[in-house]
């Protein structure tokens, strides 16, 4: 539960002390960022595999939301004076999960599936924030962020319904599936302690990460595919 | 011409085609080098337009992505622009309004109509930063668009509106 008194705009937040000041600035930048590589490397690229204009169309839809969620992201941290080089993707590493060299639909599909499950998670997490535009923000950006997950399962239900497209499908999970559990971050992480210090986030990196691996493993199981096995340093 | 009346989008699917419609038709299948003499489907519902888009792609889809590859040489746009996103959204709210009216809860369906019209207005905007032709097949496609009809592309040697 958040343990700082709710703040409700961006005037009342500049009467917060400087930790929680940057502890939100962390916040929004990596949800910035994050959203906006996912749309440069993962979405819009993948219009150009989808095989059907139907499936074309929805990608360009979802690319397009996944933009929106990186300008109110970016909205909110303008408005609490982050400066703009530190959202533009030029300029910051970004997170391994994106390194992955998509080059089919498949792959495409699978990234839906498991990092979208992995996302809603994050924002799960910022539904009871003690920041309100925050978590204004986090509650708007729920609803998509699911469709897009229910995008990557229909998808890979479908790809799934034939032997090839199930060898496919399950080579592409082999191959992403171990970028993802480094996405919640380190345990015992100094940045989670003063998140959550301040009821920005309500759990452990750790305590996410066991949850999403369950989660995973629940889905995979109900569509008969198989959860690779974790790096030990995960 | 631009996408500033939303609301107009999606309203007339299904109807009977007009003469300024074919010559949009005709204007943007030759503008693409397909020809004019491709035969028309008019498309008259939701669930035939789900049926149909989720058919591979045609060759057609290759060639305005040529096409749209050529002018992105000549011309930037940058696709997180807050403006455009709004318009984008609205368009999603235009296709959700239609589906609605015709009884149509398929959010997918209503995604991948708000995508084919956001894909058409920027391909209309890269036109226009490209400073082509207002007769390129891009801005006759937009203008079924605006005229309040969702083209579907070549299915079979057709060209399918809905």
């Amino acid at each position: 539960m958040a343990t700082h008194p709710e703040v409700k705009t961006a005037e009342d937040f500049r009467k917060q002390p400087a930790e929680y000041q940057e502890a939100v600035k962390k916040i929004l930048v990596s949800h910035a960022i994050n959203e906006l590589y996912g749309a440069q490397v993962f979405d819009e690229p993948a219009i150009k595999f989808a095989p059907t204009p139907y499936a074309k169309w929805l990608t360009c839809r979802v690319a397009m939301e996944e933009y929106h969620h990186h300008v109110r992201f970016r909205g909110l941290a303008d408005d609490v004076g982050v400066p703009g080089e530190r959202m533009d993707t030029r300029n910051k590493k970004p997170l391994s999960i994106f390194e992955f060299p998509m080059k089919s639909w498949e792959e495409f599909c699978v990234i839906k599936l498991l990092a979208d499950l992995a996302e809603i998670l994050q924002v799960e997490d910022l539904l009871h924030c003690s920041y309100i535009p925050l978590r204004n923000v986090a509650r708007t950006t729920m609803p998509e962020e699911k469709f897009h997950a229910q995008f990557g399962r229909d998808f890979c239900s479908e790809l799934i319904k034939t032997p090839e497209g199930k060898v496919k499908v399950q080579d592409a999970i082999d191959r992403y599936f171990p970028y993802l559990p480094a996405f919640f971050g380190a345990a015992h992480s100094k940045n989670n302690e003063m998140f959550r210090k301040y009821g920005l986030k309500q759990r452990k990196n750790e305590e996410m990460r066991a949850d999403y691996l369950a989660r995973v493993k629940d889905l995979l199981d109900s569509l008969g595919l198989r959860m690779p096995k974790i790096p030990a340093a995960a | 011409m631009t996408a500033d009346d939303p609301q107009r989008w999606f309203s007339t699917l299904g109807e009977p085609l007009g003469e300024a419609e074919r010559a949009d038709i005709d204007a943007y299948l030759a503008g693409l080098g397909i020809g004019p003499s491709l035969p028309t489907l008019l498309v008259e519902s939701w669930t035939q337009a789900g049926s149909l888009t989720r058919s591979p792609a045609g060759s057609w889809w290759d060639i305005e992505e040529a096409e749209r590859t050529r002018l992105e040489k000549l011309a930037n746009l940058d696709p997180s622009d807050p403006e455009w996103l709004t318009t984008t959204d609205a368009l999603h709210g235009a296709a959700a309004l239609a589906a609605v009216r015709a009884g149509v809860a398929d959010p997918g369906l209503v995604r991948a109509a708000a995508g084919a019209a956001a894909y058409a207005t920027y391909q209309f905007r890269l036109t226009r930063a490209a400073k082509a032709s207002p007769d390129h097949p891009f801005m006759r496609k937009y203008a079924l668009f605006c005229g309040g009809r969702w083209p579907l592309g070549v299915y079979g040697e057709r060209f399918a509106i809905f």
